[in-house]
């Protein structure tokens, strides 16, 4: 049994539980190999036009496996923590393939509930004994997925930089150095170092949250706002790069809550999608680095938005 | 406190008979215009959809006419339609204006204690006894069910209509004379009236028009400004057509949900092809395009606002429907920029194939 796991959107932060947990029950694993421009060109023709750069380069990811498994992994994430979704798209996915894709082998689409063990562990039994009837294995498998998952740390969090800036967004857009042209790499040798939110701490990022009318109801929302939030207000960060696929419902409502928290602090949001130039990423990576660096040594406040805001009232 | 709301189809007639039922201070915003959306989306977020733009121009627009509350539901996602309050609460207050926001939002998320201590917000504001209240909230829930119940009549009939345009014209006044009403009771005989009229519309029952179902996000569905008035469109080419997406669906809906026992033939009909709850109305609009294929439709339209994240789940599920059933079924997508002229050549060309498929004999008609 060869099972087919594609590394698109949250495969980057989860793939050592998944991993582990189709090996422990005795399953071949083929892995597509990270995005490049084959695979996305797969996934626009045959995606539906109005969804996301990454849900776009799943599918592409599950068209270069679909000949190469017998059992494919279309992961159905519903929840992660306790009272909180991650985006509809990813309720939806495995019907946005299922239906979009011809000629896939068989699939899992069990939904993915994290918040509780319960949950984990129905998932466990009914994905599981698609491949393996011993139920006291599947349990060991999950027990075992979930240490792994535990041991695992991403992030980045650079050090020896003069300038630090908080690189924020969606962990597919961040990690998936394809598709965001590999911005760190851009931002390293300008002399900028990033931090990303695996970094900060949940309980300076809780009453940041918590100051909200309403909590959000996104995982992404909560730790992203929450994060960009803190490391502002603490001074960590001199500003803030945010990598927003075009079209990203959840990045349009927080991107609108972080600017109405930071105000006219500097930040830098890169759209992309299945078009965006090199050239022109760089030239905006390069005017921000220049302003941060101005900013350090020019004593005068820079508005990042071409006039002093502070001396206006509303910024509007 | 004078309260608005922001507009939704009719659901400005119910809102204006509580109102006037309660006896509290309210303005009604001018109707949807090109000038509530141009203040909207200048003000509002770039990529935010459709739905928000209206509402902040409706808010701006009513404030001005000395609005200082405005009532509006909420969810708790995962659909964007559970962050309006806290953006829009955000933007109206960048921009300088003194408004309380109250949120209808469910129980679920804000506690039941919390939702009866918004609701008793508005209940204080109205002179009348316990008993009118309730009276008041009663005929309000009468008229939105009368007034959804006028519409789908107008839009199945403008088929059959021996008169082209009697059904659109009867429509159009009945609004306007509802809203001319000073009292809810005087609203709920204006509507009956109404709707004996429409019974008596002279029909031609031998007459087998094109019918499509209209299906797809429930704001641009109800809201006929930000669908360029689709249904007023398809009734002027005599096409009867229905819509399940109403204000009173969506009460009855909202009421039985907690005890999961909602709309059990969209679950039913929707198994095949969605059969989880993903956010916004993406499964009731899988389950509506099947439904209404049993239900011997010709087409369906899905309408929703660019960028609609759980209607771009159902509009990659759409085509296998059309697929397996032979049921033709076209996507169109508004927003701030939808030119009129290229939205009505592909209804109309929507309609066409239709029509051809019936002379082809490729339809089931």
């Amino acid at each position: 049994m060869k099972v087919g796991i594609p590394r698109g959107l949250l495969y980057d932060q989860y793939h050592p539980f998944f991993t582990r947990f189709f090996t422990e029950l005795g399953a071949e694993l083929a892995v597509s190999p990270p995005t490049n421009r084959a695979i996305l060109d797969a996934g626009i023709q045959c995606c539906v036009d109005e969804a996301c750069l990454p849900v776009k380069v799943f599918h592409g990811h599950v068209s270069c496996l679909k000949a190469q498994c017998d059992l494919l992994f279309i992961p159905r994430i519903m929840r992660l923590y306790r009272g909180e979704y991650i985006c509809p798209k990813f309720c939806g996915l495995p019907e946005m393939v299922l239906n979009s894709i011809y000629g896939l082998p068989e699939t899992i689409t069990e939904p993915f509930y994290a918040d509780s063990m319960a949950g984990l562990r129905k998932w466990a039994l009914r994905t599981g004994s698609r491949i393996t009837r011993d139920r006291r294995r599947i349990k060991a498998a999950l027990e075992a997925a979930i240490a792994e998952q535990l041991r695992f740390k991403t992030g980045y969090d650079d050090q020896g930089y003069p300038i630090r800036v908080a690189l924020a967004g969606h962990p597919y857009n961040l990690y998936d150095t394809f598709i965001n042209m590999n911005v760190r790499k851009k931002l390293n040798q300008l002399g900028i170092g990033v931090v990303t939110e695996e970094s900060a701490d949940e309980e300076e990022m809780a009453p940041e949250v918590a100051a909200l009318f309403k909590k959000p109801f996104w995982t992404f929302a909560r730790k992203t706002y929450g994060f960009i939030a803190a490391s502002v207000a603490r001074g960590r960060v001199q500003g803030v790069v945010y990598i927003s696929s075009f079209a990203c419902g959840i990045d349009s409502v927080i991107l609108e809550l972080v600017r109405d928290r930071i105000g006219d602090f500097p930040m830098l949001v890169l759209k992309i999608d299945e078009h965006t130039g090199e050239a022109g990423v760089d030239t905006r990576i390069e005017a921000f680095a220049d302003m941060l660096e101005r900013s350090g040594r020019v004593e005068d406040h820079h508005s990042p938005h071409g006039q002093c805001l502070s001396c206006c009232e509303s910024p509007v | 406190m004078k309260i608005t709301i922001p507009h939704m189809g009719n659901v400005y007639l119910a809102a204006k008979a509580l109102f006037d039922g309660l006896g509290v201070d309210y303005v009604i915003p001018p109707m949807n215009s090109k000038a509530a959306l141009e203040i909207g989306s200048f003000h509002s977020p770039e990529e935010i959809c459709l739905p928000f733009k209206i509402m902040v121009g409706n808010y701006i627009q009513a404030i001005e006419q000395g609005a200082d509350t405005v009532i509006i539901t909420g969810s708790c996602g995962p659909c964007r339609f559970g962050e309006y309050c806290e953006m829009q609460m955000k933007l109206l207050r960048r921009l300088g204006y003194q408004v309380d926001f109250i949120v209808i939002d469910a129980p679920k998320c804000i506690g039941l204690k919390e939702l009866m201590a918004r609701i008793a917000r508005v209940a204080a504001a109205s002179p009348r006894s316990r008993a009118q209240k309730w009276r008041a909230l009663a005929q309000a829930v009468r008229i939105m069910n009368l007034l959804d119940a006028i519409e789908a009549k107008a839009h199945e009939k403008a088929g059959y209509e021996k008169v082209r345009g009697t059904c659109k014209r009867l429509l159009h006044a009945c609004r306007q004379e509802a809203f001319r009403c000073k009292t809810p009771r005087e609203m709920l005989r204006c509507l009956h009236e109404y709707s004996r009229r429409l019974d008596q519309v002279p029909c031609d029952n031998s007459a087998k028009p094109i019918r499509i179902a209209i299906i797809g996000e429930i704001y641009t569905v109800i809201e006929p400004f930000s669908n360029l008035y689709i249904e007023d469109k398809l009734m002027d080419y005599g096409i009867s057509t229905k819509r399940m997406m109403t204000p009173s669906w969506w009460m009855g809906n909202t009421i039985m949900s907690p005890l999961k026992i909602n709309s059990p033939g969209i679950r039913m009909a929707s198994r095949d092809y969605l059969p989880y709850y993903i956010g916004g109305h993406a499964r009731e609009c899988v389950g509506e395009a099947v439904l209404s294929w049993k239900e011997g439709f010709d087409g369906a339209i899905q309408i929703f606002p660019m960028g609609c994240m759980p209607e771009i789940v159902s509009k990659a599920i759409l085509p296998a429907i059309a697929r397996d059933k032979d049921f033709p079924v076209l996507s169109l997508v508004v927003d701030e920029m939808t030119g009129e002229a290229g939205y009505v050549t592909r209804i109309e060309a929507f309609i066409d194939m239709l029509e051809r498929r019936r002379s082809h004999a490729v339809s089931r008609h």
